[in-house]
C-alpha cells in the first residue's frame, strides 16, 4: 500500500518547504509584535502558564534554568556608560517562533515535532522519547524540557490549586519536551466552529492567551494567507515575506549609505533559514526613563 | 626484535592460551567484584534518575546533553580498535595484528554494548526507546528516518551484530580447539555446540577464508560510516561549534586514536596476567604504539584543522564558541584535552619509551583520558555559548548521578571483558600458528638462497 | 562390501600433498579420490588447495545478493513509511529526502552483505556438521588428517601409503 503510495505522490513527496508555488491554504498562522508597543510587563507569559498548564518550578529550579515558561520576556540593555545602567532595559518576547523549516522537526528520533499543514511546528507529548535534540538545534532555545515531575511535585499545583488546570490542554509528566503552540487548543476550537457553521475562521475569532492578555496589543494573531486580516496586513505593509531568508527592502537598501530600511519588521535569525512565522516591529521610541 | 619466535611448536600455543581458560586465581574474582560493584553504582543513580526525573543529572534548558553523549561518543569510538586491526590490517596483510586481533574485537563488542547503554540512560523517558525501533504499528507511525540520532540506532545495531557475527565466525576454528581439549563439562558442552562441528576440512577452510575476507571489506566501510553518522548528529546541526564539515573524519580519526590507546593498555594487562610474552611481543608492542602516534597525529591535525578553520571564516558565533572554549569555565579540560591528544603522545616518538611497559600503560590511559575530554567539550560548550546571547553566561556542572553512570560503565565494560576472558581464547590460536608457519617457510627459504649463494660463491 | 573409514594423520603440508598425489594416482575399486578423501589441518592452507586442485567457493554470490536486496528492502521500507498516511512535513525538507535515505540505504546494504555472508558461509562450509566417524584432537593441534573411505579390501593398499609416507598415527574404524 504504501510503496505504490509513494511511487504515485512522488513529485509532491519530493517537494521543498516553504516555496511560492505551493502556498499555505487555507489557513498560516502567523504573528507580529510591536515591540514599541511592548512594556515588558509579563502579562502574556503569566496568560501562557495559566492557559497552557505550565508548571511553577520554583526559585532555585528556575535559577538552575530549569524554567518553563513558554513565552518569555528577555530583557536586553546596551552598554553604552550611562548613568543608571539598569535603566533602559529593551524587552524581547520570545517564544516558538514556529518555523516553516524547523531545524527541530528533522531532528527527533520518533517524529514528535512535525509541521501541519496549518504552519504550525506541533509537538506530540506521547510520542517524545525524551533525547533533547530539539532543543539542542533549536537556534532560539525556545524549548523547555520536563526535568522533573511536576504534577507529583508539591508546590506547583497543590491542592485545590489544581483545579485552575485547563482542561483542554495534557499536562505533562517527566521526560517529555514541550514549547508554545500557538494555542493550538484554541485555534482547534475555532477552526471546529467556523466548520460547523461553513465557513473559515475569521480574523478575531481565536485569539492566542498572550495576545488576549497584552494590555497594550503589542502582539496580532492571525491567519498570514487570510488578506483581511490583521497580521497578513501588518507583514504586507512591512514588507516581509514567509519564504525569504533575508527580504528584498533589506537588501536593497543595503547599498545606501546608514543601510537598512525605515520599516520596522524583521524576523530574528532569519539568515539561519528556518523561516520563522513571527514578526518583530523594530522600538522606535529613546528609553525615556 | 621479532614480531615472534618461528620455531614455537604448535602444540605450546594450544597449551599457553588454553592455560588462559583455566579456573581463575583469588584476584580475579576480587577484580570483577570491584566491577559489579561498579556497575551497581551505575544501576542505582539510573535508578534514581528514572525514578526521579533527568533533572537529577544537573543539566538544564540549552545544556540539554551531558556526559551521557559524550561518554556515548567516547565507547562508540572505542569500538574502532577491533575493526582496525581485525579488518584494515588483515587487508593490509600486516601479520602482527594476529596475536592480537582477537581481544580487540572483543572490546569491540564490548564498547557497543557499552555505547548502546548510554542512549537508553540518556533518553527522558527511556520505557518508550521501542519506538526508535522501525516495526510496523496499527497506527502507521515509524521513526523519523531523518534524524541523525536514529542513524546512530540504526548504524549502531548494524555494527554491533556484525561483530559479533564476524568474533564469532573468526573463533570457530579456535572453539573446535577448545572442544577437542576440554575434560567434559560444562565448558565442553559449550565449545562443541558453538563450534559447529567444526574439523579444518578443505573445504571448511575455504569457505572460511573468503567469509573472512568479505566481512572484513564490509566491516571496513561500515567502522568509518558508524562514526561518521555519530559526528553527524553535530554536524548536521546548525549549532556554532558543532556545523563543521571535517567532523566526521575528525570523529573517525579519534576513534581509531581511542582504540589504538585502550589496546596498549589492555595488550599490557593481558600479557602480564596470561603470560602471553611469547605471543603479545615487545615488537608486535612497538609496531602498535607507532600505529598509535601516526594516528594522534592525523587527529592532531585535523583537531588544528578545525580550529584554523573556524579562525579564518567569517563566522563569528562560532569563532566565539572557540574562544570560550580556550578562556570560557571549560577551559582547564579543554586545554587538558589539546594536552593529553597532542602532547603526551610525543613520548611514543621515542625509542627508549616504544616498548617499556610502566611509561606505556601510562600514556596510554592518558590518551584516553584526552579523547574522553574531547568528546565532552565538543558537547558543553556549544551550549553555553551558542547563536542566542540570552542562554550565555551560565554555567553547568555535571551531577554526581552523571559521574557515576559514566563510573560505572567502565565497571560494566571490565566485567564483560573479564568474563570474555576466562571464557573465550583471547589470542587466536590457528591464526598464531599461521604466523609461525609462515614466518618458519619465509627462514628456510632465506636459508636455502643463502646456502645457494654460499654454494655459488664457495664455487668461484 | 561396507565402506570403512581411514584416518592419517601427517606431521607437515608436504607429507600431506605427496599422500594426495598417490591416492590420486591409485587406481583401487571403490575409492574414488575427489569424493572419498578429506584433508584436515589446524590452519588455512594455500597449498593444499593447489594441490587439491580449484574447487569454487560460492560464498560471495550470497554476499551479493543479500547486500542488494539490503540496500533496496531500505529504501523502500523507509521511503514508503515516510510517504505513508502521516507523510508529515520534516523542516521543510521533503517528505521523502534523499540524503538521510541514502545514510540509512547504505548502512542497511552493508548489514544485508554481513549477514547474507554469514549464512552463505554456514551453507557452504555445511555448518553445522555432524562429526566425521574418526577424528583426532591432534588435527587441531599441528598434524594434518587425511580421512578416506573405501572398501574393507583396500584399506590395506591405503595403509600401505600412509606408512610409506610417514604417517604418525592411522585410526580405523572399527568392524561393523
Amino acid at each position: 500500500m504504501s510503496v505504490s503510495n509513494l511511487l504515485e505522490n512522488w513529485s509532491e513527496f519530493r517537494h521543498f518547504h516553504p516555496v511560492d508555488d505551493v502556498p499555505h491554504n487555507p489557513y498560516k498562522w502567523a504573528m507580529s509584535i510591536d515591540l514599541d508597543a511592548c512594556s515588558g510587563c509579563n502579562a502574556c507569559s503569566v496568560a501562557c502558564y495559566a492557559e497552557n498548564n505550565l508548571p511553577v518550578v520554583g526559585k532555585e529550579k528556575y535559577a538552575h534554568g530549569h524554567s518553563m515558561h513558554w513565552m518569555r520576556i528577555e530583557r536586553y540593555w546596551d552598554e553604552d556608560g550611562r548613568d543608571f545602567p539598569d535603566q533602559g532595559a529593551q524587552f524581547l518576547p520570545m517564544m516558538c517562533q514556529q518555523c516553516e523549516a524547523a531545524p527541530c522537526e528533522t531532528v527527533c528520533p520518533v517524529g514528535a515535532t512535525n509541521h501541519t499543514p496549518d504552519g504550525i511546528n506541533s509537538q506530540i507529548y506521547n510520542r517524545c522519547i525524551g533525547s533533547r535534540y530539539c532543543e539542542a538545534n533549536c537556534p532560539y532555545k525556545v524549548r523547555y524540557f520536563n526535568w522533573y515531575d511536576y504534577p507529583t511535585t508539591d508546590n506547583v499545583w497543590p491542592a485545590e490549586m489544581n483545579q485552575q488546570l485547563n482542561p483542554d490542554v495534557t499536562v505533562r509528566g517527566k521526560g517529555v519536551m514541550e514549547k508554545c503552540t500557538f494555542c493550538i487548543q484554541r485555534v482547534t476550537v475555532a477552526k471546529n466552529n467556523a466548520k460547523s457553521q461553513g465557513r473559515l475562521v475569521h480574523d478575531g475569532d481565536v485569539q492566542t492567551a498572550c495576545q488576549q492578555a497584552c494590555p497594550t496589543s503589542a502582539i496580532s494573531f492571525g491567519n498570514l494567507v487570510d488578506p483581511a486580516s490583521k497580521v497578513h496586513r501588518q507583514w504586507q505593509a512591512q514588507q516581509v515575506e514567509l519564504d525569504k531568508d533575508a527580504q528584498t527592502k533589506d537588501k536593497a537598501n543595503d547599498k545606501e549609505e546608514g543601510g537598512g530600511s525605515e520599516l520596522r519588521g524583521y524576523r530574528i535569525f532569519e539568515e539561519l533559514r528556518p523561516y520563522p512565522s513571527v514578526m518583530y516591529l523594530e522600538r522606535v521610541r529613546e528609553s525615556a526613563v | 626484535m621479532k614480531d615472534i619466535r618461528e620455531d614455537i611448536a604448535w602444540a605450546k600455543i594450544n597449551k599457553d592460551v588454553l592455560k588462559s581458560l583455566e579456573n581463575p586465581r583469588k584476584l580475579y574474582w576480587v577484580i570483577l567484584l570491584i566491577a559489579i560493584a561498579m556497575v551497581g553504582v551505575a544501576v542505582g543513580c539510573e535508578v534514581y534518575q528514572y525514578n526521579t526525573g533527568m533533572g537529577v543529572s544537573n543539566k538544564n534548558n540549552t545544556h540539554v546533553w551531558g556526559l551521557y553523549i559524550a561518554t556515548f561518543i567516547f565507547w562508540i569510538g572505542m569500538s574502532h580498535s577491533g575493526t582496525l586491526l581485525s579488518a584494515i590490517l588483515h587487508l593490509m596483510h600486516a601479520d602482527w595484528r594476529k596475536p592480537i586481533y582477537r581481544f580487540a574485537e572483543a572490546m569491540t563488542t564490548f564498547s557497543l554494548m557499552t555505547a548502546g547503554l548510554f542512549v537508553a540512560v540518556h533518553l527522558g523517558r527511556v520505557w518508550q526507546i521501542y519506538y526508535a525501533i522501525p516495526y510496523p504499528n496499527g497506527r502507521g507511525v515509524w521513526p523519523n528516518f531523518q534524524s541523525p540520532l536514529l542513524w546512530d540506532a540504526m548504524a549502531i545495531f548494524t555494527y554491533l551484530s556484525s561483530s559479533i557475527l564476524f568474533l564469532y565466525v573468526g573463533m570457530i576454528p579456535d572453539l573446535a580447539i577448545c572442544r577437542d581439549n576440554m575434560n567434559p563439562g560444562w565448558r565442553k558442552k559449550l565449545y562443541t555446540a558453538l563450534s559447529l562441528g567444526w574439523e579444518g576440512t578443505d573445504r571448511q577452510w575455504r569457505n572460511f577464508r573468503v567469509t573472512y575476507l568479505t566481512i572484513a571489506c564490509f566491516l571496513i566501510p561500515l567502522a568509518v560510516s558508524v562514526h561518521s553518522i555519530v559526528a553527524s548528529d553535530f554536524a548536521m546541526s546548525q549549532q556554532p561549534g558543532w556545523h563543521i564539515t571535517s567532523f566526521p573524519p575528525y570523529f573517525v580519526a579519534g576513534a581509531l586514536y581511542s582504540g589504538c590507546a585502550a589496546i596498549i593498555t589492555l595488550f599490557i594487562i593481558l600479557r602480564y596476567v596470561f603470560k602471553f610474552e611469547e605471543y603479545m611481543t615487545l615488537s608486535i608492542l612497538k609496531k602498535i604504539v607507532r600505529l598509535t602516534f601516526a594516528i594522534a597525529m592525523v587527529w592532531t591535525y585535523l583537531n588544528l584543522i578545525e580550529y584554523a578553520s573556524v579562525w579564518y571564516g567569517h563566522d563569528q558565533a562560532s569563532k566565539d564558541v572557540l574562544i570560550q572554549k580556550a578562556i570560557g569555565p571549560y577551559a582547564p579540560f579543554w586545554w587538558a584535552m589539546n594536552f593529553c591528544g597532542t602532547i603526551v603522545p610525543f613520548i611514543l616518538f621515542f625509542k627508549r619509551f616504544q616498548t617499556h611497559i610502566p611509561v606505556l600503560f601510562a600514556v596510554s590511559l592518558l590518551l584516553n583520558l584526552g579523547m574522553w575530554l574531547e568528546r565532552w567539550m565538543i558537547v558543553a560548550p556549544t551550549f553555553s555559548h551558542g547563536y542566542y546571547p540570552w542562554t550565555w553566561d551560565h554555567d553547568q556542572w555535571p551531577s554526581l548521578v552523571q559521574w557515576g553512570i559514566v563510573f560505572g560503565s567502565f565497571g560494566w565494560f571490565t566485567l564483560l571483558f573479564m568474563v570474555f576472558c576466562k571464557v573465550f581464547p583471547s589470542v587466536s590460536m590457528y591464526e598464531v600458528k599461521e604466523m609461525v608457519y609462515h614466518r618458519s617457510q619465509a627462514t628456510k627459504k632465506l636459508e636455502a638462497t643463502g646456502k645457494m649463494a654460499a654454494a655459488g660463491k664457495g664455487a668461484h | 562390501m561396507s565402506k570403512r573409514h581411514l584416518l592419517a594423520l601427517f606431521t607437515n603440508f608436504d607429507e600431506a600433498e605427496a599422500v594426495v598425489k598417490e591416492l590420486r594416482g591409485v587406481n583401487l575399486k571403490g575409492f574414488d579420490a575427489n569424493k572419498d578423501m578429506i584433508v584436515k589441518s589446524p590452519i588455512e592452507h594455500p597449498e593444499v588447495e593447489e594441490f587439491l586442485g580449484d574447487r569454487p567457493v560460492r560464498v560471495q554470490w550470497f554476499t551479493l545478493g543479500g547486500a542488494l536486496s539490503g540496500g533496496l528492502l531500505a529504501f523502500f521500507l523507509i521511503s514508503g513509511s515516510q510517504a505513508n498516511f502521516f507523510a508529515q512535513l520534516k523542516g521543510g525538507k521533503p517528505i521523502v529526502p534523499f540524503p538521510p535515505n541514502f545514510v540509512l540505504t547504505y548502512e542497511m546494504f552493508i548489514l544485508g552483505g554481513v549477514y547474507i555472508s554469514v549464512l552463505g558461509f554456514l551453507i557452504c562450509a555445511g555448518l553445522p556438521a555432524r562429526r566425521s566417524p574418526l577424528y583426532s584432537a591432534k588435527v587441531s593441534e599441528d598434524q594434518i588428517g587425511i580421512l578416506v573411505q573405501s572398501d574393507e579390501a583396500s584399506s590395506g593398499t591405503l595403509k600401505a601409503i600412509f606408512t610409506k609416507h610417514r604417517a604418525l598415527e592411522i585410526q580405523e574404524e572399527a568392524g561393523k
